[in-house]
């Protein structure tokens, strides 16, 4: 074991500050799903047994040895109290009434935004659009929907008080998606691939009027959570997409206007970059200060640090299958790559790449977060 | 490189349709035209390789030539509207309801000539099994974007087993996180993470399997 001088809150804010923490911090994404798997309740119950789920994902944080933190304390929502906030968040199948009940709770993506629709959100904004139009997104009345996110906000907070009575700090207090990653699931990939083609001009009109009423969103629900992390979800505007001209034109310029907002109000970017982004890796060095990029495997790592190593902190990437299919002393290969070569010099955050998999293997997400414990980085 | 083929490949939608009809409409084998389309595609295929282009390319060529097919199909005859490479079976595995993967590798097959036969999302086991039953195809691709479908792709290939025709089958997974272990563990002839190696891979099979 490595002796710990600092506390984990100190140990990863030295990581975003891009210093060298006393020793690797280790966050791992989301792992509600693969605790609560791992104390035997299935899909349904994850969703809609929420004591038991809780239970169990404090007592296999517990038994994991503790790590840095939660960056998710669970699976509910944080909202802004107002009806556009709510129906942003993409549908979901929920196991035990859309899907198998032993399954996990998947994205619904659905053409439910119409080309016509991008010309009213350019004139009306987000905020107004919603108002208006709600019903497409969700058949229930305005009341309900509004009863559903006060609930899910309230759940969230309630999360981060039974974590930090247990000790643990909890960091996101915010999540939007940014302009493109919306539209791409509201339009379905292929539909909003096609928009990007035929009609750019009322594209962009439409991620002009809507993105500061995203921004406005996040602020509002660190302001409810009292937590500074804010999750930018962005998956759809890297290399593995588009040519960097589509990036910069319709995902870069709204990056950089929405966490230079965030980081002026004190918040920390999240920046949840799924999929290959290796080729705009560039672009993220003009990020604002205390900003965190976190890969899920498909970016190169090494390469990231390479670009951004002394300007933004990385976090990641130990890959959903290797958790699954791969043995400790793999993970611990991978984990020493990252610890001595991403990590060299600090401003790194050891993490799963995305998610902690609702069958990742006990023992190997033990050994990722064991070997930050233990592990010195070379020099 | 001729004009339709030159659209094509730089994702010109509305100049190769306008192409595509001035030629049938002046009496053109449609033949000729249905080549050009596959010739286009190949080379945005081959920039998509290269990393020249990328998959928001492949979404729109693929676009561009089902709406070009749309119009030549029609004129085709018989023979050379059901003339194909070789049938895959393609699914997104139980449990598991992510379709772009599958429905990416599914165009893309398309283009290059292949009968594909789509069973959707969330595919039990043993719809894969009958359809490979029932069509003889020889390559089975099973797509899944989270780590359960690993387990429902190791039952569909136990069950492939079980009904004693693994010998006639190449199965090839596919998705965002499969990784060596896992085309292992299900017991695969193949894995890829990228669409344009997934449709080379099957051309290797169907060549082997003509040998």
């Amino acid at each position: 074991m490595i002796e710990e001088t600092m506390t984990p809150q100190e140990r990863v804010q030295a990581a975003i500050n891009l210093e060298v923490p006393d020793r690797t911090p280790v966050l791992p994404m989301q792992t509600y799903y693969f605790a609560c798997r791992h104390k035997g309740l299935d899909g349904y119950q994850m969703v809609k047994e929420r004591e038991r789920a809780l239970q169990a994902h404090l007592k296999v944080y517990d038994e994991l040895g503790g790590f840095d933190g939660q960056v998710i304390p669970g699976i509910s929502f944080i909202f802004p109290q107002r009806i556009s906030g709510i129906i942003a968040e993409p549908l979901y199948k929920v196991p035990g009434v859309d899907l198998p009940r032993d399954s996990i709770l998947q994205h619904d993506e659905r053409e439910i935004l119409l080309p016509e629709d991008y010309d009213l959100i350019a004139d009306l904004g987000w905020n107004a659009f919603a108002e208006k139009h709600y019903s497409k997104f969700n058949p229930r009345p305005a009341w309900k929907i509004l009863e559903w996110g006060e609930r899910q906000t309230a759940r969230y907070i309630d999360d981060i008080r039974v974590w930090n009575e247990h000790g643990v700090p909890v960091y996101k207090g915010g999540e939007v998606f940014s302009p493109l990653m919306f539209f791409s699931m509201f339009r379905t990939l292929e539909q909003f691939t096609f928009d990007l083609y035929r009609r750019p001009d009322r594209v962009q009109a439409a991620m002009d009027a809507l993105v500061e009423d995203f921004i406005q969103d996040a602020i509002e629900e660190v302001r409810l959570t009292g937590r500074t992390w804010v999750m930018l979800v962005l998956e759809r505007g890297g290399c593995f997409y588009y040519p960097v001209k589509i990036f910069e034109r319709f995902e870069w310029k709204y990056i950089k206007k929405m966490t230079e907002a965030w980081v002026k109000e004190g918040i920390t970017p999240l920046l949840h970059l799924d999929q290959d982004w290796t080729l705009n890796l560039p672009y993220f060095r003009d990020l604002p200060k205390g900003c965190i990029c976190e890969f899920d495997s498909c970016t190169d790592i090494f390469k990231a640090k390479e670009i951004l190593g002394g300007k933004q902190c990385i976090m990641g990437d130990v890959r959903a299958s290797l958790q699954t299919h791969g043995t400790p002393e793999e993970i611990e290969d991978y984990c020493t790559q990252l610890i001595d070569v991403v990590g060299k010099g600090g401003g790194f955050i050891l993490s799963s790449g995305c998610f902690v998999p609702v069958d990742a293997k006990f023992e190997n997400v033990k050994a990722m977060i064991d070997y930050a414990k233990t592990h010195t980085p070379a020099q | 490189m001729s004009e339709l083929v030159d659209a094509i490949t730089n994702i010109k939608e509305d100049e190769v349709l306008r192409i595509v009809r001035h030629r049938l409409e002046v009496g053109e084998e449609p033949i000729a035209l249905l080549e050009e389309c596959r010739d286009g595609m190949a080379i945005v295929g081959e920039r998509y390789r290269k990393g020249e282009y990328f998959l928001g390319e492949l979404i729109m060529s693929g676009e561009i030539f089902k709406q070009a097919m749309s119009l030549i199909e029609p004129k085709l005859t018989g023979d050379v509207r059901t003339e194909t490479i070789g049938k895959v079976i393609m699914g997104t595995v139980k449990g598991d309801i992510h379709s772009m993967g599958k429905d990416i590798v599914t165009s893309l097959l398309r283009m290059s000539g292949f009968e594909v036969f789509d069973l959707g999302v969330d595919v039990a086991p043993e719809a894969f099994v009958e359809k490979v039953v029932e069509t003889g195809a020889p390559i089975l691709g099973m797509s899944g974007l989270i780590t359960p479908s690993f387990e429902s792709m190791k039952n569909t290939v136990t069950a492939i087993e079980e009904r004693g025709i693994r010998d006639r089958v190449k199965v090839i997974i596919g998705g965002g996180v499969v990784i060596e272990q896992v085309k292992r563990y299900v017991g695969a002839d193949a894995f890829t993470r990228d669409g344009v190696e997934g449709v080379k891979m099957c051309k290797e099979f169907m060549r082997e399997a003509n040998r």
